[in-house]
């Protein structure tokens, strides 16, 4: 009720003295909607598109139907099952390591000095601050195979000889890379989420004797319940999707063996210049998100975050 | 007694994870300021002759390259993303926290939605998109692909800040005769500086870090700061003394920028909510 009869009045007021009608919501959301269709819609809809096509490096194209769904899921391209067991590898070390990482570094900063646990703290946070190619530029150089590499250099100097790090482990540098960057988010995220626990319940815990572990284990770790889960849910998304740091690390080497499904996706389309098939390959990713998407909106219930404005007007 | 050695514990816990990456950290500035390392973390003889790429030209391959080009180019792409940015969530900030109309709820979900589908899959598309209308190759066309991936959490951050603003100067405003476009320009954007800043470096910082829209959609030939470090490394013969003077170099801006812009804007009018009014 109320809100209508304000609706009204302020419609009087801009009735009589707005000169340009386009005073509406639609002049203030004009230049979001049309970038954000532009770049995000008429893309997916084009992503789409490609696929069904065999656009080459000359950009001919003829549409070819399914071809390159059945490429994909025929196993016709011998790469994939290897891509889709280094996917799966890839998200299910990178993920628990996340959030299991920064819960710990969070949990054990609490309980430290304000001056030490912000060191440490900054440490971790580092990774988010430096541009990607720098982060990138820093983990080759640092597992470099010649001795100019980093932790060569000083396994040099306790006389142990170079380790080819890049061809015997390629998998777990890139999972703790990315892992370290996407612990460096939910740190910041959970101790924040810790620091708004009322100190109460911790103090009472530790009267009745609980120990640290029993503290986390019982009474933060519930507690965190929600924070936890969004970062599990962001987190999985950003390692299904982002192949930045992959691709500036080891670019998919040596021999595919890092190369995770978004990366191959990107090198079919950039390096082998089937930009056909990169689109059906992104497709399935696309399709993959917008499940997993609807999946995450049933559980956490998207609306309920969005709260509506204070005083209709 | 054995609280304190609880905290021992944690401390050696906590440094058995940070070593790696203090090392690390220590052995890029050692590289950048001395003639080389030793032992990894050890600086051989302090020198600045990596930095001479400032005043000279930069081996890279068989071109000579100046840094100050490079440097120009990466500042237009992060200044134009992050007007673009600043622009477009200043006016949507604004309808979504104080007009109602139909399809906000969605609008804001939606906003959500496609921070979920990230841009990085689509870049396929948006490559033909940008070859079809004719922008691709260029700096402002590619800077405004870019935007429009930080537009949705831009608008969020922003819309906070909108929220804060008391409705009574609107309404005050409102009663005087101001538009809404008015009211927007005179009475919101003085206000909400601080968020104005927030967003634009929000907008420049990622623009100016990004290196997968540059390198995929920018010619070879038109190296930003992100492109010329991956270049560098991608060579025959790696330099890391001059890689790592570099991204030192490279990493610095978006720091002044946030010192500048915070002194600037930090200086708000306080809300008095009725005394203002």
């Amino acid at each position: 009720m109320m809100a209508k009869r304000e609706k009204s009045s302020n419609m009087l007021i801009e009735g009589k003295t707005s000169f340009f009608k386009f005073n509406s919501h639609w002049f203030f959301l004009s230049p979001s909607v049309l970038l954000v269709s532009f770049f995000y819609f008429i893309p997916v809809a084009l992503v789409f598109t490609i696929a069904f096509t065999n656009m080459d490096q000359l950009f001919n194209w003829r549409l070819v139907g399914l071809t390159n769904f059945l490429k994909l899921f025929t196993l016709k391209d011998p790469l994939i099952p290897r891509i889709i067991k280094n996917t799966i590898i890839y998200i299910i070390s990178a993920l628990p390591l996340t959030i299991i990482g920064a819960l710990f570094i969070s949990l054990l900063t609490m309980r430290i000095n304000r001056t030490a646990s912000l060191i440490f703290r900054a440490i971790f946070f580092f990774p988010r601050l430096i541009p990607p190619v720098v982060w990138g530029f820093l983990w080759m150089w640092s597992f470099e195979g010649t001795r100019y590499g980093v932790f060569n250099s000083i396994l040099e100097g306790f006389g142990i000889s170079p380790i080819h790090w890049f061809i015997e482990y390629p998998m777990l540098i890139v999972i703790c890379a990315n892992a370290f960057l996407g612990i460096s988010l939910a740190m910041l995220i959970f101790t924040s989420a810790i620091a708004s626990i009322p100190k109460d319940y911790i103090r009472a815990a530790e009267i009745d004797g609980a120990s640290f572990w029993q503290t986390s284990r019982f009474i933060i770790i519930p507690l965190l319940k929600w924070p936890i889960m969004t970062m599990t849910a962001w987190h999985l998304m950003s390692f299904i999707n982002s192949y930045v740091y992959i691709f500036l690390i080891t670019g998919g080497g040596p021999y595919h063996a890092t190369e995770v499904w978004a990366l191959y996706g990107y090198n079919s389309a950039f390096k082998n210049y089937q930009y056909g098939y990169g689109s059906s390959i992104m497709v399935v990713l696309v399709i993959i998100n917008l499940i997993l998407l609807v999946v995450l909106l049933k559980v956490f219930g998207m609306r309920r975050m969005i709260e509506r404005s204070r005083i209709e007007v | 007694m054995k609280k304190i050695f609880d905290k021992w514990i944690i401390y050696i816990i906590l440094s058995l994870i940070a070593i790696p990456f203090l090392i690390m950290y220590i052995a890029f500035f050692a590289e950048a300021f001395s003639k080389g390392i030793s032992l990894g973390i050890i600086p051989q003889k302090l020198s600045l002759s990596n930095f001479s790429f400032l005043w000279s030209t930069i081996p890279w391959g068989l071109e000579k390259t100046r840094i100050w080009g490079i440097f120009l180019n990466t500042f237009l792409f992060a200044s134009i993303s992050g007007l673009a940015v600043t622009v477009v969530c200043t006016l949507t900030g604004y309808a979504l926290s104080r007009i109602e109309f139909r399809g906000k709820t969605f609008l804001l979900s939606m906003q959500l939605i496609l921070h979920a589908v990230s841009g990085q899959i689509l870049l396929i598309a948006i490559f033909f998109l940008l070859l079809y209308t004719k922008l691709l190759y260029k700096i402002p066309g590619v800077a405004l692909a870019r935007a429009s991936l930080e537009i949705p959490l831009g608008v969020w951050m922003i819309k906070g800040f909108f929220d804060a603003v008391p409705w009574d100067i609107e309404r005050s405003a409102m009663i005087d005769g101001c538009t809404r476009f008015q009211i927007w320009y005179k009475i919101f954007l003085p206000l909400i500086k601080p968020g104005i800043g927030a967003v634009f470096i929000w907008g420049f910082l990622f623009a100016w870090h990004d290196f997968i829209y540059v390198y995929t959609l920018l010619p070879g030939t038109v190296p930003l700061l992100s492109t010329l470090v991956q270049g560098l490394l991608a060579t025959e013969v790696v330099d890391y003394g001059v890689i790592a003077a570099i991204s030192l170099f490279y990493m610095l801006p978006p720091l002044f920028l946030f010192v500048f812009l915070q002194k600037a804007l930090m200086k708000a009018p306080i809300m008095g909510g009725k005394g203002m009014a």
